[in-house]
């Protein structure tokens, strides 16, 4: 199968007056794990849906392979998806509904046993051929949708949401054998989820989406380091952001801000990623699990900036300690990594919390 | 027989899909040609003519002569009280009945099931002749009664005869609906009342009813439409001072062109949609389905020993009156004599004999008509479902409204409709008029019954999750290939269903069929039995032909309830 | 393999096949089909279907059952060519109006020779040979041998009889308005008695009725079920049931008339020489003898001479020449509206009155023969004046404009008004003059205490 690329080149859709996606540019590169993220009504369900060519954009072009297929119906695109649901047709049953594709395109009978025999034991189901999907469990089932829709071989597969019906455990082994599979097929595949793990796990790049506007696009770790606002901060991973303004930038680099509630904070430059931020109002933000809790009494890290604070509450998660402060009227989180023996800060203690200058960013937006 | 609240909210997934193609439009174009031909135009020209003059301008001096006679403001009272007396009756049967089904632990909630529907498979028409020889002035009934007590009950004479009928044949929409009703209510409701302290009746009047009361309205505004357009009982007891008989008469005596037959059509017509309007205005926004997932229905209670007895008390006599005309029309058709006399004489199996000798055409008829015309209505009411639910038209919701207006037109005046309509007209490639012909009898029909089918159908795409489809398309069928493929397999059940169910109630209509059926090698079963009751040795085939009747309702009854419960069981759409 | 419903393909079967079944129906209904409009039942039409249809083979016989009156409002809005073939009904006057509006052929080859010209002093073919007697019947009453018993009731032999008190509630009739025969029935007690008398005693009768019946069959019906007592039918309803096995009896009484019942060529007919053969063959000798069927019971134009005859079967010849009425078809048409109107509007829309009416005078009457009183029966003359009679008087009812306006057309919304208003004045004053008759009868009873 050719690895085909998908382009939206702004793409706009409203429902009457209500816009649903704002000027969405994006391009998924050929054989990519392409991951569309965002909280629900955030539109990435209706850009999936667009793709398909259920939902039609007012503005923009839809590329595929270089070609523009806006207005052509769903059943000519050849783009297959696999439904949240997963559609399995209940009055066939598995062998049927995997052959289903093939026989509209009118294959011969010969093939289409071969490529169905196929595409079962790709998925390894070859043994329920003749079960009726209401005997399957849910990961069965998903896996006959996905056999269902490989086995056409498209050019794009479109995944809505396919791993939000099962239970933790399945999960994680369904993600493993999606990246799996499309890995073998070298698929060009665009997957919308809510979930942020979901996303970082399986995705090569992926993009979020909130309210219709394209926020960042990029691989896990851009996100996840490099948020350009401070939803996408939000939103993949936990982040803690002081309000404030950013007073100066030092000759020598580095930064006054003067956060909200708190008071003035210095950072000093060497420690600074990335150029230095502009005067203004600025978020300060950081993540939990980078944050140093200690007693006051202890010495500090003066490669650390430290602010005083009170713990509010915590909450005990196993592998770490999640404890909601007060530093100064500001509140902020910090994620503790738990050993045995080390007890749970109570609330109402008095700490430090020492925050790592290289892990800060300065988020305008 | 279905709860007339169809309050779905309708949001069709990518409102901003590709706009309706060609093929949505011709569908819908052919689907409002149907309805615009065979069922706007007929009523729209009844109503037309009771409001022009002989040279065509508007008047509305047909209404007035038609005030001005007391003849017909009486029938126009009587029709109005009958139908009224008719719901108050079949209330004061149903809803007992219900509650003893809903609020008891009870054996016989089995019988209770059976009274629900028994009635349904005699057509009422039927059952009135065979009534007179249970509960006639000189019926089993009141023969024994005179010799055992000394007196008699009039209770088949004249409006009251009607009434009694009526209410016995039509308690069930009443029934079944009150009890869907009461079923839905969360038990929670009743338990905050006890809490605060109702009990009882109280509970019931105060809590219960009033929940359960847009069950009730949507039975009972049904009940006084049928009652007030049915013309083949009050026609076959020989009451004629209402206001269905008044129309048949006038149109047949004096013909086509006598006003006063439009006027009382559109009195009908203007009386049967103000009562299904009045229900639906009262219904709507009292979605009371209360129930909530995780809660229970309505506690069930132990009946007490005395309250046993008079439960069962009720319920078997209640069943003994229902099940009269059955029997009766069974006596009758194995009868050789049965003349003031509790029992027949005698009996033979001649009649039947006689019927499958003469009458086998009519019974073909029956299923000509009836199985074309139930065809045409699951494929116009598919294909409305699949316009409303799946694609984006403007203004489709006003295909469903309009289909569902045949709910409140009589037969009678939509076969005065045709008759005026196709005067003249003859069938294409032939020169048969139209009126002579069967097709007029077999649209009739259809037209008719297309409201139970649309429900049914809508029913039925409804439960079809619309990403089957749409899996479907994207794995390359078209979408006529997914109707075929996916969709229709998928409604298979309530399909047939809203099948049946036009086929048994075609097969048992009479109103229109009177009027349009000119030549006995056309009639079908239901006029055939009319036309036997006509004549001194026919009581007895006719009683045979009509048991026959009973027997294909009843069949296709069971089959459509069968279709319909297969079609609701767990292989749906993993959702 | 997917499922290939049959809701799938049946709509595509069926509809190939109605519209097929489209196109045989236009051609099946062509030649070979002789179409007759009639009133008669199918016990009658049936044994006919059958013989003609044995007899003449590629001929099919379609009937088409209307009652008179729409039978003739059938043929009337139907253009030539597409008429019914036959018409076929017992009114003499339907045939009368046919015959005026020029909707009958004459067809002189389809007369039997052995059929005699008169019964009694009655032509029994039109005089104008555009239809022609094909059956005889008489009017008479049946009654229930059982209920008469168990109410004690003896057998009535003439109509007054049926004006006695004991009789109340246990007669039926039909509506002239809705059955020929019926008012035929009527016409023959107006024209034996004179129009003020018959009137009266028509009145007097319908004062004890249970019912008036909307269909002609439903007096019989009730009286062969035992649901009425005594019923005035037109012979053949109570000569059929007793045939059939009900417990009935029928009798002429000396007030009747024979008439026949009467079978035509339509004009503009789609078939009119198959139609010819079948009025013949209901005509010949063979078409004469299905009439003497049980089921059918009715009396034969041709002579029992020519006949097979069952015993016991009533002389017609011998009721003909006893009848005091010489029917007068005539008179009976041109009034043929205001009979009928006059009877709706005072009997049959108003039998609740006329029946509380005429159970007060009796009730009176019984009371003064146990206590007589001057007063009271000259109270009970009165109201027997008021209760029993017609609202026109014989001169209006042979005044030639009163009796044109009822024929006029009532689509026109003026004549319409005319009419109905017409009718209203008659519903009213009868519906007075009977509360009147009841009140003074109630005073003539409280006088006999």
């Amino acid at each position: 199968m050719k690895k085909v690329s998908l382009e939206a080149r702004h793409i706009s859709l409203s429902y009457g007056s209500h816009e649903v996606l704002r000027d969405i540019d994006l391009r998924v590169e050929p054989g990519e794990f392409f991951a569309l993220l965002g909280p629900s009504g955030s539109g990435k369900s209706t850009l999936l849906r667009l793709i398909a060519g259920f939902n039609r954009h007012q503005r923009g072009e839809l590329l595929v392979d270089g070609q523009d297929i806006t207005g052509v119906p769903p059943h000519a695109r050849n783009i297959g998806m696999v439904f949240q649901s997963y559609a399995l047709w209940p009055h066939l049953n598995v062998w049927d509904n995997v052959a289903f594709g093939l026989v509209e395109r009118r294959e011969t009978r010969d093939a289409v046993r071969r490529k169905v025999a196929a595409a079962l034991e790709l998925v390894g189901l070859a043994d329920y051929a003749k079960r009726r999907p209401g005997q399957l469990s849910g990961g069965q089932q998903q896996r006959v949708a996905l056999a269902r829709t490989v086995v056409v071989e498209p050019r794009l597969l479109l995944l809505d949401e396919p791993l939000s019906n099962l239970d933790k455990n399945l999960r994680v082994q369904m993600r493993d054998e999606l990246k799996r599979l499309q890995r073998t097929l070298g698929l060009t595949t665009v997957f919308v989820t809510h979930d942020q793990e979901e996303a970082m796990t399986t995705a090569d790049r992926m993009a979020v989406l909130d309210h219709g506007v394209l926020q960042q696009v990029g691989s896990a770790t851009g996100l996840f380091d490099e948020p350009v606002n401070r939803f996408v901060a939000g939103f993949v991973g936990t982040a803690n952001l002081l309000e404030g303004r950013v007073e100066a930038v030092e000759e020598d680099g580095s930064v006054r801000f003067d956060a909200q509630g708190v008071g003035p904070v210095r950072l000093p430059a060497a420690a600074l990623a990335g150029p230095p931020p502009a005067p203004g109002p600025a978020a300060m933000a950081f993540r939990p699990h980078q944050v140093l809790l200690q007693a006051p009494a202890e010495p500090t890290d003066p490669a650390r900036v430290w602010l005083d604070g009170t713990v509010e509450s915590a909450e005990f998660l196993g592998e770490f300690s999640r404890y909601r402060l007060r530093v100064g009227r500001a509140a902020l989180v910090a994620d503790q990594p738990h050993y045995a023996g080390h007890p749970v800060l109570a609330p109402g203690a008095f700490v430090r919390l020492g925050i790592a200058p290289a892990q800060v960013r300065f988020l305008s937006a | 027989m279905s709860t007339a609240a169809a309050g779905v909210r309708v949001r069709t997934r990518g409102a901003a899909a590709a706009p309706a193609g060609w093929g949505a439009w011709s569908v819908a174009g052919a689907v409002l040609a149907f309805l615009v031909v065979f069922l706007l135009v007929p009523v729209g020209l009844v109503v037309y003519t009771a409001f022009v003059d002989g040279a065509g301008a508007f008047t509305l001096g047909h209404f007035g002569n038609f005030f001005g006679q007391s003849l017909f403001t009486e029938a126009f009272v009587n029709s109005l009280v009958v139908a009224l007396a008719s719901v108050a009756v079949a209330s004061l049967i149903a809803v007992p009945l219900a509650y003893l089904t809903v609020r008891f632990e009870f054996r016989g909630a089995l019988l209770i099931q059976t009274l629900g529907v028994l009635p349904l498979v005699m057509p009422p028409f039927v059952g009135a002749v065979a009534l007179q020889l249970i509960f006639g002035r000189n019926g089993s009934v009141n023969l024994l009664l005179d010799e055992w007590f000394g007196f008699k009950v009039p209770i088949m004479d004249g409006l009251v005869g009607v009434v009694f009928v009526e209410s016995i044949h039509y308690f069930p929409f009443i029934l079944l609906n009150l009890v869907a009703a009461m079923r839905n209510i969360d038990g929670a409701m009743e338990e905050s009342a006890q809490n605060l302290g109702a009990r009882g009746l109280r509970l019931f009047r105060r809590i219960i009813f009033p929940l359960a009361m847009p069950g009730f309205l949507a039975g009972a505004a049904l009940v006084f439409v049928k009652v007030f357009d049915d013309l083949g009982t009050p026609l076959v007891m020989g009451v004629t001072n209402m206001l269905a008989p008044q129309a048949y008469l006038r149109i047949t005596s004096v013909g086509i062109d006598d006003p006063m037959g439009y006027v009382i059509s559109v009195l009908m017509i203007g009386f049967s949609i103000l009562a299904l309007w009045l229900a639906a205005r009262m219904t709507a926004g009292r979605d009371y389905a209360t129930l909530q997932k995780g809660g229970g229905s309505l506690q069930r209670r132990r009946l007490g020993r005395g309250q046993a007895v008079l439960a069962y008390g009720w319920i078997a006599l209640v069943l003994a009156v229902v099940l009269a005309p059955h029997l009766a029309i069974l006596l009758m058709s194995f009868a050789r004599v049965w003349s003031f006399s509790v029992l027949p004489d005698a009996y033979t199996l001649d009649h039947y004999a006689a019927v499958f000798a003469d009458a086998q055409h009519m019974i073909g008829n029956t299923l000509l008509y009836c199985l074309l015309a139930a065809g045409l209505d699951v494929l116009i009411g598919t294909a409305i479902a699949w316009l409303i639910l799946r694609t984006t038209l403007p203004a489709r919701r006003w295909l469903d409204s309009l289909a569902s207006i045949a709910l409140a037109i009589p037969g009678l005046v939509l076969a005065i409709g045709y008759l005026r309509l196709f005067r003249g007209v003859d069938l294409p490639f032939t020169d048969t008029p139209v009126i002579t012909s069967w097709v007029l009898i077999m649209l009739a029909y259809a037209v008719r019954r297309l409201p139970y089918a649309l429900r049914a159908c809508m029913a039925a795409l409804q439960q079809v999750h619309v990403s089957l489809e749409e899996a479907a398309q994207s794995l390359g069928a078209t979408r006529w290939r997914t109707a075929r493929r996916v969709m229709v397999p998928l409604m298979a059940g309530g399909i047939l269903a809203g099948f049946v169910t036009s086929f048994v109630t075609a097969a048992v209509e009479l109103s229109a069929t009177i009027l349009l059926t000119s030549a006995e090698s056309q009639a079908p079963m239901s006029y055939g039995i009319y036309l036997y009751m006509q004549s001194a040795a026919g009581r007895g085939p006719g009683a045979a032909l009509g048991v026959l009747a009973v027997v294909v309702v009843a069949l296709g009854t069971w089959a459509s309830h069968r279709f319909a419960e297969r079609s609701r069981t767990p292989e749906r759409a993993t959702a | 393999m997917p499922i290939r419903s049959a809701a799938t393909r049946a709509p595509r079967i069926r509809t190939l096949a109605a519209a097929s079944l489209l196109g045989a129906i236009g051609a099946l209904a062509q030649a070979g089909t002789v179409t007759v409009i009639t009133s008669f039942s199918k016990d009658l039409t049936d044994p006919y279907k059958k013989a003609f249809e044995a007899a003449n083979a590629g001929i099919r016989l379609e009937v088409l059952n209307k009652n008179t009156t729409a039978a003739i409002a059938y043929i009337k809005e139907l253009p030539a060519g597409q008429r019914p073939d036959v018409m076929w009904a017992s009114a003499p006057d339907a045939f009368e109006v046919l015959a005026r509006d020029k909707l009958l052929t004459a067809a002189p080859e389809v007369k039997n020779p052995h059929t005699p010209a008169k019964i009694g002093n009655y032509p029994i073919n039109d005089p104008n040979g555009l239809y022609y007697g094909q059956a005889l019947a008489g009017y008479g009453m049946m009654w229930n041998t059982r209920y008469l018993q168990a109410n004690k009731l003896p057998a009535p032999k003439e109509w007054s009889d049926l004006a006695r008190p004991e009789y109340f509630g246990h007669v039926a009739i039909s509506s002239p308005s809705r059955s020929g025969t019926t008012h035929l029935t009527v016409e023959t007690l107006l024209q034996g008695e004179g129009w003020d008398k018959g009137w009266t005693q028509l009145l007097e009768i319908m004062g004890n009725c249970a019912a008036v019946t909307d269909r002609s069959f439903g007096v019989p019906d009730g009286v062969n079920s035992g649901q009425f007592g005594i019923g005035l039918v037109i012979d053949f309803f109570g000569l059929a049931g007793k045939y059939s096995g009900f417990p009935v009896e029928f009798a002429y009484p000396s007030v009747t008339a024979v008439v026949p019942a009467n079978i035509g060529l339509v004009t503009g007919a789609k078939n009119a020489d198959e139609a010819k053969k079948f009025i013949a063959f209901t005509l010949s000798r063979e078409g004469q003898q299905i009439l003497l069927e049980p089921r059918i019971s009715r009396l034969p134009v041709l002579p029992y001479a020519d006949l097979k005859v069952p015993a016991g079967y009533p002389d017609i010849q011998a009721v003909a020449r006893r009848a005091k009425v010489q029917f007068d078809s005539q008179l009976s048409e041109s009034r043929y509206q205001v009979v009928v109107s006059l009877f709706d509007q005072m009997v049959t829309f108003r039998l609740k009155e006329l029946q509380a009416a005429t159970k007060a005078i009796h009730d009176a009457e019984k009371k003064l023969k146990a206590r007589p009183s001057a007063q009271g029966s000259d109270l009970v003359k009165q109201a027997r004046g008021f209760a029993y009679s017609p609202l026109v008087g014989a001169d209006t009812a042979k005044n030639e404009q009163f009796l044109e306006l009822f024929r006029k057309n009532r689509r026109d919304v003026a004549v319409s008004k005319q009419l109905t208003g017409q009718e209203e004045l008659w519903a009213g004053k009868a519906k007075a003059n009977y509360a009147k008759a009841t009140e003074l009868a109630n005073q003539a009873a409280a006088l006999a205490k």
